[in-house]
């Protein structure tokens, strides 16, 4: 007896596509350009999904117009990239030529509360429409917004965007400026244009042996297919987690990058050795010098934990904690110099192909309220393009599930994700499991 | 010895002061003869003294007859005269259409869509040329539905749009003069390209719940000159209903109209126009003398259709492939200039002064008698407007005219910068005009407006309004927000 297993049918629809201009004309002859921490995430994508319950004022035609509005202040994102021919450094830049951002609407078959509970990973990803780059640059919309109506009135806005253009924190803190102008609040925080933030110092140091080591691993001839899981803690499921570790001082952050690590690894290979982890660190705030939240661009500094797996959970969660409250100013800075030099070679992969963790649990996400009160029910945060041994993305959870609340969305060869998510090791804390594989 | 070249006459400050006396002369010259008569008169009644004024009256041996039949004739011929006059046509207040930026398309956007929507890359290169150095700006505004890629011209979304504009401008003008919707008579509107049943001037009726008795016409496929056909239409109702008003909307829906193929001559109204309406209040009663803006002095239409180039210059038919389009030909701009030369020859009597018509006259009378040679001589229409609202068709209209009827750029600003600022809204255009004259705080009371549509048909149409009562800024409409950053140099060529 066969047993077919049959892919249910996505109950996400895409129906209609246009382009969204900012309200106000951008001047003539704007430009903006990139750093080399930019060119280095060239060739990720970023998308965030948000997801709101039905309110009188969140509809469709009201956030296109409020979008439009907050598009005034970012006349980069409506900008599309040239190579910069000027300073005959050929490389890529954005022309402030006005064209707008491409939004897609779409409508899900199905109430929100049935979506978070029974959607799958690939319903989704289909929550933010993405396009990679075309035959022709100038004609490409590096962002795409996605406004998704339930069955309920409930609604869901994906934004995705080059990581080129923006890290994950440049496009929450752009979804709350969002928020604000729909709600014709003060906008908190304006972004900040600044591509000399990242230039080297007057006496650079360029050193990353770290990324010097990624930049020699050739790409994989054949990507495995990746899919993904989420998992949401509840505050009570991470007071658990650290109650289990013993240890004094770690954060929620610590606790389930090394729960994940460790699963993740015992399952690539039975014996467990010194493994390398990369982490990914949103560094706006621990510069001397700190950029503001609405610095507009990248600014993750990516570096390597190594920990021997085989001496325990806890001792890997203090290794990670002791690596993260250690970055150096002076380390990040080396890896920008090393990056400015080598910004005209091509780009290679940031996040993978070993397994990476990004740590943005750090940066507020749930204060994009377009309704005055009304919060996202869920927000979730992908990387594209992270194919290897996978990704893992641990980010601030709903705020009524309590302030250690995390969300961990963890991206792996569609065989370990299959097993991450009935691991029992990580269930007995018993997160909520949402967007598993359909399978 | 080589003769010295004469000296240029005709900018010679001597002989300009001469044409202005001549001028002044001639379109005085009933002030000139009356003044000394009179005064000649009165100084004669004077020397004569009362008692010989008495003698001469008793002498006339006038008795309660006579003087009952005289004052009888006199009224009788007064009463003739003032009931046969054409009731005046006043312009109480009028409304444009200011669209949401967030419709705006700027060009990159333009041309982003036309190469993901167009798959000819000549046709996107042509396009990029027109949009390059079509005068137009980056404020422009297309209608919802033809922002998607590709654009979705469902009869729904043509009907949404109609709403939008219409429905925005006629709320304007009732915020603006007070107006009661069940006190419209008469109802005109003209929207050329999107006629759905019911008409529109039915939807109108049907949102602002008019009076059944009202008298509503609905004009379409008559282009872009239909705006003042739909004033004339106006007039000539309000001559036959007394104390009545009309409102008339002029607009032209641009969402059923986008084409989808790839024939040059048919792909300039994709580039060209945009989102747009207006919506006038005219009356002829006495009460709103005292209120309106301007008073309608002449109407003046030339078709001509009956030329079979005329007739087929803007024409409206299916490509090869089946999409439909409006085709512009090649002549359009001398037939353009054909149309308004005919135009001007019927409007010029009217509204010329008496110096440049004997002017025309002579030089007509020795053109044709004396030596046919003699350039003719194009009377100066300067001198009897002093605001022009051209048809914002495109820049090489606002060109031709400003060429033929020799205008200064301060003249044609108004049209220059509806284009700019609008672009080609089709017969609402003249409306965003003598807005922007208005918003500039140029209108002055006693100014007379020239407004010159041209349309398929070919038409070429023309109203004089006169102005009654001087418009003070600022003015609220549609250049509200932006009209102290115009006017704005428009260059040439805008590189894409």
């Amino acid at each position: 007896m066969t047993v077919s297993v049959e892919t249910r049918r996505s109950r996400v629809t895409v129906y209609a596509k246009s382009t969204a201009p900012s309200l106000t004309p951008v001047k003539p002859g704007k430009t903006h350009e990139f750093t080399a921490l930019d060119h280095s995430m060239s060739r990720h994508s970023v998308h965030l999904v948000c997801y709101y319950r039905q309110a009188p004022t969140v509809t469709m035609t009201a956030l296109k117009e409020s979008l439009c509005d907050v598009l005034s202040y970012y006349p980069a994102m409506t900008g599309r990239l040239v190579k910069n021919e000027g300073d005959g450094c050929g490389e890529w830049m954005v022309k402030c030529n006005d064209a707008g951002v491409r939004m897609v609407d779409a409508r899900a078959d199905t109430t929100l509360d049935e979506f978070l509970a029974t959607a799958t990973d690939e319903e989704e990803r289909q929550l933010a429409y993405w396009e990679d780059v075309g035959s022709d640059p100038y004609l490409w919309s590096p962002y795409c917004i996605q406004f998704t109506d339930f069955k309920d009135g409930s609604m869901a806005v994906g934004i995705s965007c080059t990581h080129f253009h923006a890290d994950p924190t440049c496009v929450a803190v752009f979804s709350r400026a969002w928020s604000e102008t729909h709600r014709r609040a003060l906008v908190t925080c304006p972004p900040f244009f600044h591509p000399w933030a990242f230039y080297p110092r007057k006496n650079p140091v360029p050193s990353s042996p770290h990324l010097s080591e990624k930049s020699t691993i050739p790409p994989p001839l054949h990507p495995p297919a990746m899919s993904s899981v989420t998992f949401a803690f509840s505050a009570s499921s991470v007071r658990q987690c650290l109650a289990d570790l013993q240890l004094s001082n770690l954060s929620p952050f610590d606790a389930l990058a090394s729960l994940l690590w460790l699963r993740i690894s015992s399952y690539k290979s039975a014996s467990l050795g010194t493994a390398q982890l990369t982490l990914a660190v949103d560094c706006r705030r621990r510069m001397s010098a700190p950029l503001p939240l609405g610095f507009y661009g990248n600014a993750l500094h990516f570096f390597g934990v190594k920990a021997d797996l085989s001496s325990g959970w806890s001792h890997i969660a203090s290794e990670l904690n002791c690596h993260v409250s250690g970055i150096k100013e002076d380390d990040v800075w080396s890896s920008v110099e090393w990056l400015h030099e080598r910004s005209k070679e091509k780009a290679f992969q940031m996040y993978g192909p070993e397994l990476t963790c990004l740590a943005w649990d750090n940066v507020p996400v749930y204060n994009a309220e377009f309704s005055p009160g009304a919060i996202p029910v869920h927000v979730g945060c992908r990387i594209g393009n992270a194919q290897g041994e996978g990704l893992v993305v641990i980010m601030a959870g709903a705020p009524g599930e309590g302030e250690e609340a995390r969300t961990v969305i963890v991206t792996l060869p569609t065989d370990l994700t299959a097993q991450i998510y009935r691991d029992e090791a990580i269930l007995k804390y018993g997160p909520k499991i949402m967007f598993s594989p359909n399978i | 010895m080589p003769a010295q070249p004469l000296p240029d006459f005709s900018t010679s400050v001597r002989l300009k002061y001469v044409k202005l006396g001549y001028q002044y002369l001639v379109n005085h010259f009933l002030t000139l003869l009356l003044i000394p008569m009179i005064a000649t008169c009165v100084l004669e009644l004077v020397r004569r003294g009362p008692e010989e004024l008495i003698s001469v009256y008793n002498s006339l041996d006038l008795d309660v007859i006579h003087i009952l039949c005289s004052s009888f004739v006199i009224i009788f011929v007064l009463t003739v005269y003032y009931m046969s006059r054409p009731r005046p046509v006043y312009l109480v207040d009028y409304a444009c259409f200011k669209p949401a930026p967030s419709c705006r398309v700027p060009f990159a956007t333009f041309m982003e869509h036309t190469s993901m929507i167009c798959e000819d890359p000549k046709s996107v290169q042509f396009q990029t040329r027109i949009l390059e150095r079509s005068g137009l700006g980056e404020e422009t505004c297309l209608p919802p539905a033809n922002h998607y890629i590709p654009p979705n011209p469902t009869m729904e979304a043509a009907r949404a749009e109609a709403q939008l504009v219409i429905f925005s401008a006629i709320d304007d003008l009732i915020k603006k003069t007070g107006l009661q919707p069940k006190h419209i008579d008469i109802l005109v509107v003209n929207c050329s390209l999107f006629s759905p049943t019911p008409s529109l001037s039915a939807m109108i009726v049907n949102k602002y719940k008019l009076r059944s008795n009202i008298k509503s016409f609905n004009l379409s496929g008559m282009g872009c000159s239909a705006g003042l056909l739909s004033i004339d239409l106006a007039r000539d109702l309000l001559q036959v209903l007394p104390g009545s008003n009309a409102l008339v909307i002029s607009t032209e829906i641009i969402t059923p109209n986008f084409y989808k193929g790839n024939r040059r001559d048919m792909l300039l109204p994709n580039c060209l126009f945009r989102m747009g309406a207006a919506a006038i209040l005219l009356s002829n009663r006495r009460r709103d003398a005292t209120r309106a803006k301007y008073r309608l002095l002449h109407v003046v239409r030339t078709h001509k259709g009956a030329d079979d180039r005329a007739y087929r210059c803007v024409y409206q038919e299916e490509d090869s492939d089946g999409h439909c389009g409006i085709s512009l030909s090649k002549d359009l701009m001398a037939i353009a200039g054909d149309a308004l030369k005919s135009n001007i020859t019927t409007i010029g009597p009217l509204v010329l002064p008496m110096s440049e018509q004997l002017l025309f006259f002579f030089t007509l009378v020795g053109r044709k008698l004396i030596n046919p040679t003699l350039r003719p001589y194009i009377p100066d229409f300067k001198q009897a407007f002093e605001h022009f609202c051209i048809h914002a068709g495109g820049r090489a209209v606002i060109d031709e005219l400003q060429k033929s009827l020799q205008l200064s750029a301060e003249h044609v600003e108004a049209s220059r910068m509806t284009l700019h600022r609008f672009g080609n809204t089709s017969s609402s255009s003249l409306w965003y005009e003598l807005n922007y004259i208005e918003s500039k705080g140029r209108m002055k009371r006693g100014d007379r407006v020239w407004q010159i549509g041209f349309g398929s048909g070919f038409k070429c149409n023309s109203a004089v309004w006169k102005c009654l009562r001087t418009v003070k800024t600022p003015v609220d409409g549609p250049w509200a927000e932006c009209i102290h950053r115009y006017p704005v140099d428009i260059p040439e060529i805008v590189k894409l």
